[in-house]
């Protein structure tokens, strides 16, 4: 069926640090282990690195879109201002509501991180570095990102509050709206390079990436994913669930301290999460650009090693995100709900079809050389 | 957009559905411009670094941070104590005390009393004076430790008015009629005016050096 697939060039050499890992066990299980234990510490180390770098930049970005400075005290421009904020969150009082469910309560912040956590696992940040490369990354990510909510659901019941309720319910009508269309825009993607694995994607988009190798398809489908992916996370101009007009702060209303800095750690990660798909999928991820047939100026390109090239990308789509955030007003819930339902859910569904045309007609842009 | 979202009876038509995606996206451009433009100039920043630049801090003039009473090159002022600015204070901020013993007019201001713990500097004082007495200037560093301190006397002399003044003859029977009542010159005498939770001997002894 995929017979008009182009055979991938393997110049990159793919290795995955489960990969190994597996591969030294079978030399030194002892190396092996403290192998993987460096891992984990580095994926912790890069969760909390990246999230305050996040913040801080949100922070600076957000107060520049609207004439202001942001912070300006902490170091030059501020630029120690999310250390001593972590650390305010760390020494704060742990206030639980009296009619809370505690249990759950304290489990709900947590679930939140751990299934952004899960998400990191596909993400491949260069073709040396990821730390599990398995055949369905794109299925792994969409199902663990949707456990999310789940951790906001249940934030939002456990708190006994009205508001964190309500912004519970919103966020869990949202999501599942958005994550449709989400997965159809992907999916686009996933027909034309013919896998799910990431790796296999990422090296499909030599030619070209994949946002305008496939004619229009590729862009519409890259529209409705910044849109989709927007409201899955929560961000402005879909901030419903915290809508803080209205629910003051919704899900989140009741935690304070180090329950409240998990759920802000799970935002910022699924920030970068959708980032790092929304560049792996459609911008070509650590795939440098080249252009057709301007060899010199490919071989300029490929001088910048993929991992910076996979940062820029996630940059430029996190300052995306953040433009928007910045700049739109939020959406009512019927609004919301039309959106999805009445406008990217058919566009998508009709989008989809074209692509599975065009792919089996093997009709898109630089075929030739690959 | 608008147009059609007024009429919620008619159908859409499908070009409709399209040309409203279309203007809304166009909107959201326009949007995000604005945005990017705000943060691609940094001078369009309205952030005052303050207190670093106190030094040329440039308040905006209509800013309302202090009451103060306008005197003239000689250091007379206007004032008749007619008490139409007390009454029309709706915080009983201004306490305007008459002199006991008027030298030269009918009345005559001893103390201008303003509190500014308890005032909304909604501007009706300054509106409401015939003579344009009063005036708001946006000297806003007013904290202090002490509420009571906080308890202005705006007029620097108890005595009749300038025009009064500038018909007398000669300087020394214009200083017969005055005499001293300067924040600067020490306890202001609060003429028995009660000020709510500060007991009254506080009140005499009260020494606002440096202040205003
Ligand atoms: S500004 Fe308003 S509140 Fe303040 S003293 Fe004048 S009239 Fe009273
Ligand atoms: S300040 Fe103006 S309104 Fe107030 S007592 Fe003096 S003259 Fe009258």
């Amino acid at each position: 069926m995929f017979n008009s697939l182009p055979n991938l060039q393997v110049s990159w050499e793919v290795i995955s640090v489960s990969q190994r890992v597996s591969t030294t066990y079978g030399e030194s299980p002892i190396l092996a282990v403290v192998y993987a234990l460096a891992a984990i510490v580095a994926i912790i180390l890069f969760m909390s690195l990246t999230a305050m770098t996040l913040v801080y930049t949100e922070r600076k970005v957000a107060a520049h879109f609207q004439c202001r400075l942001g912070p300006m005290r902490v170091g030059w421009h501020g630029i120690l201002q999310s250390i001593a904020d972590t650390l305010k969150l760390l020494l704060k009082e742990d206030i639980v509501p009296d009619q809370a469910d505690k249990a759950m309560h304290l489990f709900a912040p947590v679930l939140c991180v751990l299934a952004a956590l899960l998400a990191l696992i596909a993400i491949p940040f260069s073709p040396y570095l990821a730390v599990s490369d398995m055949n369905i990354g794109v299925l792994f990510i969409s199902a663990v990102s949707g456990l999310g909510v789940l951790g906001i659901l249940l934030g939002g019941w456990s708190s006994n509050n009205k508001w964190s309720l309500l912004g519970a319910m919103r966020a869990g009508a949202q999501i599942i709206s958005y994550e449709l269309s989400a997965t159809l825009s992907i999916l686009v993607v996933v027909m034309f390079s013919g896998s799910m694995k990431f790796s296999e994607i990422v090296q499909s988009q030599d030619q070209g990436w994949w946002i305008w190798r496939a004619p229009v398809v590729g862009l519409v489908a890259f529209l409705i994913f910044l849109v989709a992916s927007t409201a899955e996370i929560n961000r402005t101009p879909f901030d419903l669930a915290e809508g803080e007009s209205e629910l003051t702060a919704g899900f989140h209303t009741e935690y304070s301290g180090m329950r409240f800095a998990f759920f802000f750690l799970a935002e910022y990660l699924n920030l970068f999460i959708v980032s790092s798909m929304g560049a792996t999928l459609f911008l070509g991820g650590w795939m440098p650009l080249h252009i057709g047939n301007l060899t010199f100026f490919n071989q300029v390109m490929d001088l910048i090693p993929p991992g910076l090239w996979f940062a820029l990308k996630v940059s430029g789509f996190i300052f995306l995100s953040m433009w928007f955030r910045w700049t739109f007003p939020r959406l009512r819930v019927d609004q919301l709900m039309k959106l999805e339902w009445k406008v990217l859910l058919p566009i998508g569904f009709i989008n989809l079809l074209l692509a599975a045309i065009l792919t089996l007609s093997g009709f898109y842009f630089f075929p030739g050389n690959s | 957009m608008n147009d059609t979202s007024a009429q919620p009876t008619r159908r859409i038509p499908i070009t409709g559905y399209f040309a409203r995606i279309f203007t809304g996206f166009v909107s959201l451009l326009k949007g995000l411009k604005i945005t990017f433009h705000y943060l691609s100039h940094p001078s369009t920043v309205v952030t005052q670094q303050y207190p670093e630049n106190r030094a040329t801090l440039k308040m905006a003039e209509r800013l309302r941070a202090q009451l103060t009473m306008i005197h003239d090159d000689n250091g007379y002022h206007k004032c008749t104590a007619c008490h139409i600015c007390e009454q029309a204070c709706p915080n009983a901020s201004i306490h305007v005390a008459e002199r006991a013993k008027p030298a030269l007019s009918k009345t005559e201001l001893d103390t201008f009393i303003w509190r500014l713990d308890s005032c909304t500097f909604c501007n009706l004082c300054v509106m409401v004076c015939p003579f344009q007495v009063l005036q708001m200037k946006s000297t806003f560093e007013s904290s202090v430790y002490d509420q009571r301190l906080l308890i202005y006397n705006l007029s620097r002399y108890a005595g009749p008015t300038s025009t009064v003044l500038a018909k007398q003859a000669d300087d020394e029977a214009r200083k017969n009629a005055v005499e001293p009542r300067s924040v600067y010159d020490g306890p202001t005498a609060l003429n028995g005016f009660f000020l709510a939770g500060i007991p009254k001997e506080l009140l005499v002894t009260l020494d606002r050096k440096g202040e205003v």
